[in-house]
C-alpha cells in the first residue's frame, strides 16, 4: 500500500521550471521544494500560475524546460502513472456526470473505501447520508465537501487542492482546515487566495 | 401485390413541383433556404441518377470483388464525411474510423446475409450493397453525433478527465463518462425510434419494399432485421471508433494531443432530435 510507506524527503521538487502559454511566460526558472508531510499553500493573484503549478505536478502541463520530481521520481512519460498513483486531486467547482457522492465513488472505482469516505465526510461536518443526496439539491459548499471526502477516501500520499475554500462558508472552512490539519502523514499542496486558509498552512509559496 | 407501378421521368418531374410549396413558405417568411434547396435537390437527382446507372451495372456483373470494392469505397467516403463534418484532421482519424467501419460491416453482413438470409452467395449485389449501405448511412449519421460529443466533451470537460485520471490513475476509468455521453447521444434517438416505429413512423425501407411488391409481413420482417442490424452496427462502429482513436489522441502523459481538431472544428451542436433514416 502506498500510504504505508511514506516517502521521506522532498515530496515535490521543481527545478528551473520555465513555462509559457502562447508566448506568455508563467514561470521563469521557478524553483520550489515541498517536504513530505508539509502543508503548503500556493498564493498569488489570478493568472500567476497557481493552477498551472498543480497541473505541472500531475503531468497535465509539461514545462518548456526544467524538471519536476514527485516522491523521488522524475516526472516523465515512464513515471507519470506511478506519480499519479500517489496523488489525490480536488479541483475547483467541477461539473460531475454523476448524481451523488456514492455514484462518484462508484465512478472512481472506490466503493470499497466507503467507510473511509464516510469518516472524512463526518469530519467535514456532513452526515453519512449526504453521500446519497442529489448534487442538484445541495449547496455548492456541501458538494465540494463531498468531493473532498471522496478524494480523501483514496488515502494516497499527496493531496492537491485547487481553491478548496471557493464554495465554502466560514464554518465549513474551519472544519476543512481542521480535517486537513489532521492529515499529518500526507503532503498537502493547495492553490488558494483565501487568507484564513493560507494562514492555516505550514508555509505559503507566493507566486 | 406483384405489379410495380413504374414512375416515368415526366411524372417524376411533376412530382418535383411539390417543392413549390416549401419554396413559397421560404419566400414569404424571407428564409434564405431557396437556393440551398434547389442546389441540393439537383445534386440529389444527379447523384441518384448516377447510382441508378452504376447499380444496374453492378447488379448485372454481380462480381464479389467489384461489390466488395464498392462497399470499401462507401466506407471510405463515409469515414471522410464523418471526419470532415466533425472537424477533425483527416490524417489522424482516417485509419481508426475505417477499421471501425469495416469491422462493423463485416460482423453485421456476415450475420445478416450469411446466418439470417442464408444467401448462397453473400456478395449478391441485390442484398450486399443495399443492406451495407443502409447500415453505413445510419452509422455515419450517428457516429458524427457521437464522436462530435466525445471530442467536444474532452475539450469542454478537461477538468473532469484530469480529476478522474489523477484520482483513479486509470485512463479507462477516466474516459468512461465521456464514452457514456457519446454513446447515449448517438444511440438514444435510435432506441427511442424503435419504440414508435409502426405507430408514428413507417420506415422508408419497409414502405419501399411494399411499394415494390413485397408482402407486408415479409417487408416487416426485413424491417425488424435491418433495424436491429443498424442499431448493432452503429453501436459497434461508435465504440470501436472511440476505442481506436483513444490509442492515438492521447500523448504519453495521457493528455489529449493538440492539433487533432481543425481550427473551426467541433462546431456541431447536439441535435435536439436525430431521427433514424431507413
Amino acid at each position: 500500500m502506498l500510504s504505508e510507506t511514506p516517502y521521506i524527503g522532498d515530496m515535490i521538487q521543481c527545478k528551473d521550471i520555465c513555462l509559457a502559454f502562447n508566448e506568455k511566460s508563467i514561470f521563469t526558472n521557478f524553483n520550489a521544494k515541498i517536504k513530505a508531510g508539509e502543508n503548503v499553500c500556493i498564493g498569488g493573484a489570478s493568472g500567476k500560475g497557481k493552477s498551472s503549478l498543480l497541473n505541472l505536478f500531475q503531468g497535465y502541463v509539461i514545462p518548456q524546460s526544467g524538471s519536476i520530481s514527485v516522491a523521488g521520481k522524475n516526472l516523465s512519460p515512464t513515471t507519470i502513472k506511478e506519480i499519479r498513483e500517489q496523488i489525490m486531486y480536488v479541483p475547483q467547482n467541477i461539473h460531475l456526470p454523476v448524481k451523488n457522492g456514492s455514484a462518484l465513488a462508484d465512478l472512481m472505482g472506490i466503493q470499497k473505501k466507503l467507510p473511509k469516505i464516510k469518516q472524512a465526510l463526518t469530519q467535514l461536518g456532513l452526515t453519512e447520508d449526504f453521500l446519497e443526496k442529489d448534487f442538484m439539491k445541495i449547496s455548492g459548499g456541501q458538494k465540494q465537501r463531498i468531493v473532498i471526502a471522496v478524494c480523501l477516501g483514496l488515502d494516497k500520499n499527496i493531496l492537491l487542492m485547487d481553491e478548496p475554500t471557493a464554495s465554502l462558508d466560514d464554518d465549513s472552512i474551519n472544519l476543512l482546515i481542521k480535517t486537513i490539519g489532521n492529515l499529518k502523514d500526507k503532503t498537502i499542496v493547495s492553490a488558494s487566495h483565501n487568507q484564513q486558509w493560507a494562514e492555516s498552512c505550514d508555509r505559503i509559496i507566493e507566486l | 401485390m406483384n405489379t410495380i407501378i413504374d414512375i416515368n421521368l415526366k411524372e417524376l418531374a411533376i412530382g418535383a413541383f411539390l417543392l413549390v410549396i416549401p419554396i413559397v413558405f421560404f419566400y414569404i417568411y424571407r428564409i434564405k433556404l431557396v437556393k440551398d434547396v434547389l442546389i441540393n435537390v439537383i445534386r440529389m437527382v444527379v447523384q441518384l441518377g448516377l447510382v441508378a446507372l452504376y447499380l444496374e451495372f453492378i447488379f448485372e456483373l454481380n462480381n464479389a470483388w467489384i461489390n466488395s470494392i464498392w462497399v470499401l469505397v462507401m466506407i471510405v467516403v463515409g469515414v471522410l464525411t464523418a471526419i470532415n463534418r466533425i472537424g477533425l484532421k483527416t490524417k489522424y482519424f482516417v485509419l481508426p474510423f475505417f477499421i471501425a467501419g469495416l469491422t462493423s460491416i463485416l460482423i453485421i453482413d456476415t450475420f445478416c446475409l450469411g446466418f439470417i438470409l442464408k444467401l448462397d452467395y453473400v456478395f449478391d449485389a441485390r442484398y450486399f450493397i443495399p443492406i451495407t449501405g443502409m447500415i453505413l448511412g445510419n452509422a455515419l449519421n450517428h457516429n458524427i453525433v457521437g464522436l462530435n460529443t466525445y471530442f467536444r466533451a474532452h475539450t469542454e470537460k478537461r477538468e473532469l478527465y484530469r480529476f478522474l485520471l489523477s484520482n483513479t490513475g486509470n485512463q479507462q476509468l477516466a474516459v468512461r463518462p465521456f464514452i457514456e455521453e457519446a454513446a447515449k447521444t448517438a444511440l438514444n434517438p435510435m432506441i427511442a425510434n424503435m419504440s414508435v416505429v409502426g405507430l408514428v413512423t413507417l420506415p422508408g425501407m419497409m414502405t419501399g419494399q411494399i411499394l415494390g411488391g413485397s408482402q407486408p409481413a415479409v417487408a416487416i420482417k426485413y424491417q425488424i432485421m435491418i433495424m436491429i442490424a443498424i442499431f448493432v452496427g452503429c453501436t459497434i462502429n461508435i465504440f470501436l471508433s472511440i476505442i481506436f482513436t483513444n490509442k492515438i489522441i492521447f500523448n504519453e502523459y495521457g493528455n489529449m494531443k493538440d492539433g487533432l481538431v481543425k481550427e473551426n472544428g467541433l462546431r456541431l451542436k447536439k441535435p435536439s432530435k436525430h431521427r433514424l433514416k431507413h
